[in-house]
């Protein structure tokens, strides 16, 4: 399931006064299996370039190819390509309505058509997938914490079956438990189902530990692209664009200034430790 | 020195509200706050860590009297947040800014949205000119006066959302996760103000789930289960890394990698919680 995007660009506002070129002219391509990273400060462009991937937004100009086929050539497709690409809003908890856990969470199936049985194993196994415990699948949404809301959210997501699984800052607002519960949650899911994963965030820390790749979009075009070692070593042009490196990169680059004989692509912290005590043992 | 807010012995429970009929208790009530006390001194930079539900924004709502404790009692610079009588001039004192920066603001203008708490005050134009004017030169706003808000980054609101408060001209400014919404540059940016703030004298009560920024504070309290579980300073609460990790909390990752070092056999000194201390306490193990 790879993605391509062609010379996609999007306009707020096109021809009115307060015309805001949002996505400008972005080429890139996602693999099947990859699990991506897209930073980018507020306002740059993220949210409006994933929302394109299911086709909420069609493209004014360019191409978004899944699988070889372009989104929105055909009209007839979008329910199917809606199921393929599962997307994860901002503050997904304030979607939930149905009366029980389980019920939110069969909407999705129920609508697409499935027989019970399935509906029940898909509801079941999403849910388990994202840590919430049967007991829990007769209570209101509502009276759950903000993480475990969240995670229901995404289970609605996931009984779709999505291939690629968008997901735009899943941890914003949580604690750092419910931030390790979520994102843990992904990362099982990414290795478990080989599915395809494009993580919005603006934890710096967060994207170093989980992604293989990474994608920084800045005034609606994408500025740098590479793997975490090669994007988190690039302190001043993340900076410039309102970005930052990790807490861990600042102070291996320190320690560096500080005359140590350390590696540049040193940016979470068990990665930290050892290098530095390998150092240190080597005296 | 001198107590701006005090706070004693406060309960606070939600829920537990009576059924249609009002006889039985429909859903038993939700204890928030279960015996809070803290005294918070003039000019301090306090932060209070917990994770979601553990009472932190509860109890920050009582400090402007927001909420009312069922039991115990607030002061704020004397005034107990009780007295109805005196509920906006406590409210002049403590401003408090939220968490979603498009919730607060309100004007279709920067600085007409920063002169609303001024001319509610009943603050005559002139005057009113002259604190828009400093609020908004304070938070470095100044060249966004006559934009439209929604123009805005969300630090830039925050940061107007700041200055809407200091034209109030409080003594106290409660921030109640205000960054938990921003990129890394608008947190900083908002840090900044806030920091730039404490040093003028204001003092801050910064709720938060960034360690990095707890870091930064004079004064640290942890709470959990309505509870306040741990105080102190910066150093002395962040080297208890298991307790915090017990309550779903995380320290800064410069603590994590002291600490981890440690464990790995070189000798750190204790209280090592920012980046650059953890260098300076590195550069200096090598030396020896």
């Amino acid at each position: 399931m790879s993605i391509e995007i062609k010379n996609l660009c999007h306009y707020y506002g096109k021809g009115s006064t307060f015309e805001k070129k949002a996505l400008d002219e972005i080429n890139l391509t996602i693999e099947k299996g990859d699990f991506v990273g897209l930073i980018g400060h507020t306002g740059s462009g993220k949210s409006t370039l994933v929302q394109h991937l299911n086709a909420l937004i069609k493209p004014q100009s360019g191409n978004i190819i899944i699988d070889g086929e372009d989104i929105n050539a055909d009209k007839s497709r979008l329910k199917a390509i809606r199921t393929k690409v599962g997307l994860v809003f901002q503050y997904p908890e304030h979607q939930l309505f149905d009366m029980t856990v389980y019920k939110d969470v069969a909407f999705g199936p129920k609508n697409a058509g499935l027989s019970e049985e399935e509906v029940d194993e898909r509801v079941k196994t999403s849910l388990e997938m994202v840590g919430i415990a049967p007991e829990l699948h007769q209570k209101s949404p509502f009276e759950l914490s903000g993480g475990q809301k969240r995670r229901v959210a995404i289970a609605g997501v996931l009984a779709m079956r999505p291939e690629i699984l968008v997901l735009d800052e899943p941890a914003a607002g949580l604690d750092p438990r419910g931030r390790d519960e979520i994102l843990g949650q992904v990362k099982l899911m990414h290795e478990k189902l080989g599915i395809t994963v494009i993580l919005v965030s603006h934890s710096m820390e967060d994207i170093a530990r989980l992604v293989n790749r990474i994608l920084v979009i800045n005034g609606g075009k994408i500025a740098l692209t590479g793997t975490p070692a090669e994007i988190f070593s690039k302190f001043d042009e993340l900076e410039a664009i309102g970005l930052s490196s990790t807490q861990t990169a600042y102070i291996m680059r320190d320690l560096q200034a500080k005359g140590f004989n350390l590696p540049n692509n040193i940016f979470t912290v068990d990665e930290a430790v050892a290098t530095i005590l390998e150092v240190y043992l080597h005296e | 020195m001198e107590i701006v807010v005090k706070i004693d012995e406060i309960v606070f429970e939600y829920g537990g509200q009576p059924s249609d009929d009002g006889e039985n208790i429909e859903t038993p009530p939700n204890v928030a706050l279960d015996g809070v006390s803290i005294a918070i001194n003039k000019g301090e930079f306090v932060a209070v860590l917990g994770h979601n539900g553990s009472g932190k924004s509860t109890l920050a709502k009582h400090i402007n009297g927001l909420l009312q404790p069922k039991e115990g009692m607030v002061w704020v610079k004397g005034i107990p947040t009780s007295d109805e009588e005196k509920t906006w001039e406590i409210r002049q004192s403590v401003g408090m800014v939220f968490q979603n920066p498009d919730n607060q603001i309100i004007a279709t203008i920067v600085e007409e949205d920063v002169a609303f708490g001024p001319e509610n005050l009943g603050v005559p134009p002139a005057e009113i000119r002259v604190r828009v004017d400093e609020a908004l030169e304070a938070v470095g706003m100044t060249k966004f006066a006559g934009n439209p808000p929604h123009q805005l980054s969300g630090g830039q609101k925050q940061r107007v959302a700041i200055a809407g408060i200091l034209a109030m001209r409080p003594d106290i400014i409660v921030m109640d996760e205000s960054t938990a919404m921003l990129d890394p540059i608008g947190r900083r940016e908002v840090m900044a103000v806030a920091k730039r703030l404490n040093s003028e004298g204001i003092t801050i009560i910064l709720i938060t789930h960034y360690m990095d920024e707890a870091a930064q504070a004079d004064r640290v309290v942890v709470m959990n289960g309505g509870k306040v579980v741990m105080e102190g300073v910066p150093a002395d609460i962040f080297t208890q890394i298991d307790e915090l990790k017990e309550i779903g909390l995380d320290v800064p990752q410069a603590v994590e990698i002291a600490h981890k070092l440690r464990l790995g056999g070189i000798d750190l000194p204790k209280g090592i919680v920012t980046g650059n201390q953890l260098v300076e306490a590195l550069t200096n193990v090598n030396r020896n």
